[in-house]
């Protein structure tokens, strides 16, 4: 009953328009307040308690640190760089350029953690590119908001940093690792349509005349990007820093790379840069401490218990539930954005991961391919809205492309349902 | 999207700058010294609340926050009217709650003389920023309403 009233109340405010954060809260306080209905204050006092502890956590010290990374490679030129240096390494022609998209979207994601970010700086220098060689700037969008979607596979991730958080037993580490061979393999297959349906039509082709940049010279400009999810990687490997250290490195490495390097950055840029950082940041840890009010209800009231027993007495088994699962999160997903998903539905689905006995990294990475399909699933989809205003076309024109790339995105999801080692097997290697 | 800077700018700015600070400040001395001083945990988690408080005003002041535009920006415009000042109205309200909510648990921190388990600070030292904070985040969701209603 207070479970029925707690996400009526939930649905109808977030469906009408009230901020996720505080739809959460009132859902949350009410619940608690009703359940409490004789003890003192309504038993209240939890709401604050949960709310300052949701946000108050040091490791939650990383999220903001790599929405800042993000921020700053966005910005440090580091891209331009890297995608001259790449088309300088596979030539020009049809169906090159996409390809220089993704594998340098998924170079990026080995520094920022955030998807929006990376479309924007990987769109900034590609779109105007593609619609020189050819490419209809509906289909540059869908490539390059595709991509994107691999950042938050590919460590750094805020993704995981959010899943770490909120689900005990999966530390950061170990998630990057996880997302490590499912997000090159989701980058992969992204590459495979796109190239196929660039070569059909003859996407590109007027580029094939232009010289191709000479591989040095270009090798020189982008090394200072290309050593930067070395760095940032390779020194949490080695113990040198932990993931909160690691990002704060970055920060530093990139303003020292955007402002005396490159020469993208000024100083007067400084103060919009941590701005944009810290307004981004703080919109997603204020969903977080509100989440953590409706999650202590979720969790004290029992509000999971019948659906857990419903998904145990279905028979369906362990792949069916989590196909099921994708299946409901992917039509929420429509609506909602990915972190939102994992704070609302976390609660509700740690249960029934319980009873299955899944191991928490591999859950987490299955719920981040998901809410990374959903990045550029329309029409809720941030990546692909950043990278829609940047080509200038409307979201809808995207369809006809995007389709295949969702696709081929599920389908490696599901490989990774079918073959958990493929996530799991990298941070058992490591020691994590 | 206003480029004008107000006060939570700067102090969601500042807290973001201090944080880097501190932490590389960490990196740097646990190389050169091998000694780590663990006792910024605690004042990177107080900016790291600071910074979320007043980044979420800001946000406020820009209606920034993430909803699901879907029934807010379709159907009559009268529709669209109410939902948005309803919208606006409900938020003003919950923050205003929060920050009630927040001044008690710091008022309880106070009287019973609670102390920080790092470095044995009173505790409150570092939450009655929150219902501060909440106040402002109420104020800013008010002015937004504020022009709403002026709106028609």
């Amino acid at each position: 009953m207070i479970g029925a009233l707690l996400f009526t109340v939930f649905v109808v405010l977030m469906l009408a328009g009230v901020p996720i954060g505080v739809a959460l809260g009132i859902g949350g306080a009410l619940a608690i307040g009703v359940a409490n209905a004789d003890a003192q204050l309504l038993g209240l006092f939890a709401v604050p308690q949960n709310f300052y502890a949701s946000i108050a956590k040091y490791p939650l010290l990383a999220l903001p640190m790599f929405v800042l990374v993000g921020s700053i490679f966005d910005r440090s030129g580091v891209a331009q760089r890297m995608v001259i240096f790449a088309v300088a390494v596979v030539g020009r022609g049809p169906g090159m350029l996409p390809l220089v998209a993704i594998t340098v979207a998924m170079v990026l994601g080995g520094i920022s953690g955030s998807g929006p970010a990376n479309a924007a700086a990987v769109g900034g220098v590609m779109i105007a590119a593609m619609s020189r060689a050819g490419y209809p700037a509906a289909f540059s969008a869908s490539v390059i908001g595709a991509a994107a979607a691999t950042d938050i596979l590919i460590p750094p991730s805020i993704a995981f940093i959010v899943y770490s958080v909120m689900v005990p037993g999966a530390s950061v580490p170990a998630l990057f690792a996880a997302g490590m061979i499912p997000g090159v393999l989701a980058g992969l297959a992204l590459i495979v349509p796109s190239v196929w349906i660039s070569r059909k039509h003859g996407f590109g082709a007027g580029e094939t005349g232009l010289p191709r940049p000479p591989f040095w010279r270009s090798l020189k400009d982008a090394i200072w990007g290309l050593v930067a999810p070395i760095l940032i990687l390779g020194g949490m490997r080695l113990g040198w820093f932990t993931p909160t250290e690691a990002a704060v490195v970055a920060v530093f490495y990139g303003l020292f790379v955007g402002m005396v390097i490159h020469r993208t950055v000024k100083f007067r840029d400084l103060f919009d840069i941590f701005r944009e950082a810290a307004e981004l940041s703080a919109v997603i840890m204020l969903i977080l401490g509100l989440a953590g009010i409706f999650a202590y209800s979720v969790n004290t009231l029992g509000i999971a218990d019948p659906i857990v027993k419903f998904i145990a007495a279905s028979g369906l088994g362990s792949i069916g539930a989590i196909v099921l699962i994708v299946v409901i999160l992917m039509f929420v997903g429509m609506f909602l954005d990915g972190v939102s998903i994992f704070m609302i539905f976390l609660p509700l689905l740690m249960p029934v991961a319980k009873i299955f006995d899944w191991d928490p990294v591999w859950f987490g990475v299955i719920l981040t391919m998901k809410i990374a399909v959903g990045q550029f699933t329309p029409p809720m989809a941030v990546n692909l809205m950043v990278a829609c205003k940047m080509a200038g076309v409307p979201m809808e024109s995207t369809i006809r492309w995007v389709g295949w790339l969702i696709v081929s995105f599920l389908a490696v999801t599901f490989l990774v349902i079918l073959f958990p080692e493929l996530a799991l097997w990298l941070p058992r290697e490591l020691g994590y | 999207m206003s480029p004008r800077r107000t006060p939570e700018d700067w102090i969601a700015v500042l807290a973001m700058a201090l944080l880097c600070l501190i932490t590389f400040g960490n990196v740097l001395v646990r190389y050169f010294t091998d000694r780590s001083f663990a006792w910024t945990e605690e004042i990177s988690v107080f900016l790291l609340v600071v910074m979320t408080l007043a980044g979420a005003a800001a946000a406020a002041a820009r209606d920034n926050h993430v909803r699901i535009e879907y029934f807010l920006t379709g159907g009559s415009a009268a529709r669209r009217r109410f939902l948005a000042v309803a919208g606006a109205l409900v938020s003003t309200l919950f923050f205003l709650f929060l920050a009630g909510l927040t001044a008690d648990m710091v008022w309880d921190e106070f009287r019973y003389q609670e102390t920080s388990s790092g470095l044995g600070l009173p505790r409150w030292w570092y939450t009655v920023w929150v219902p501060a904070l909440s106040l402002v985040i109420a104020f800013r969701a008010a002015v937004v309403l504020g022009h709403m209603l002026k709106r028609t």
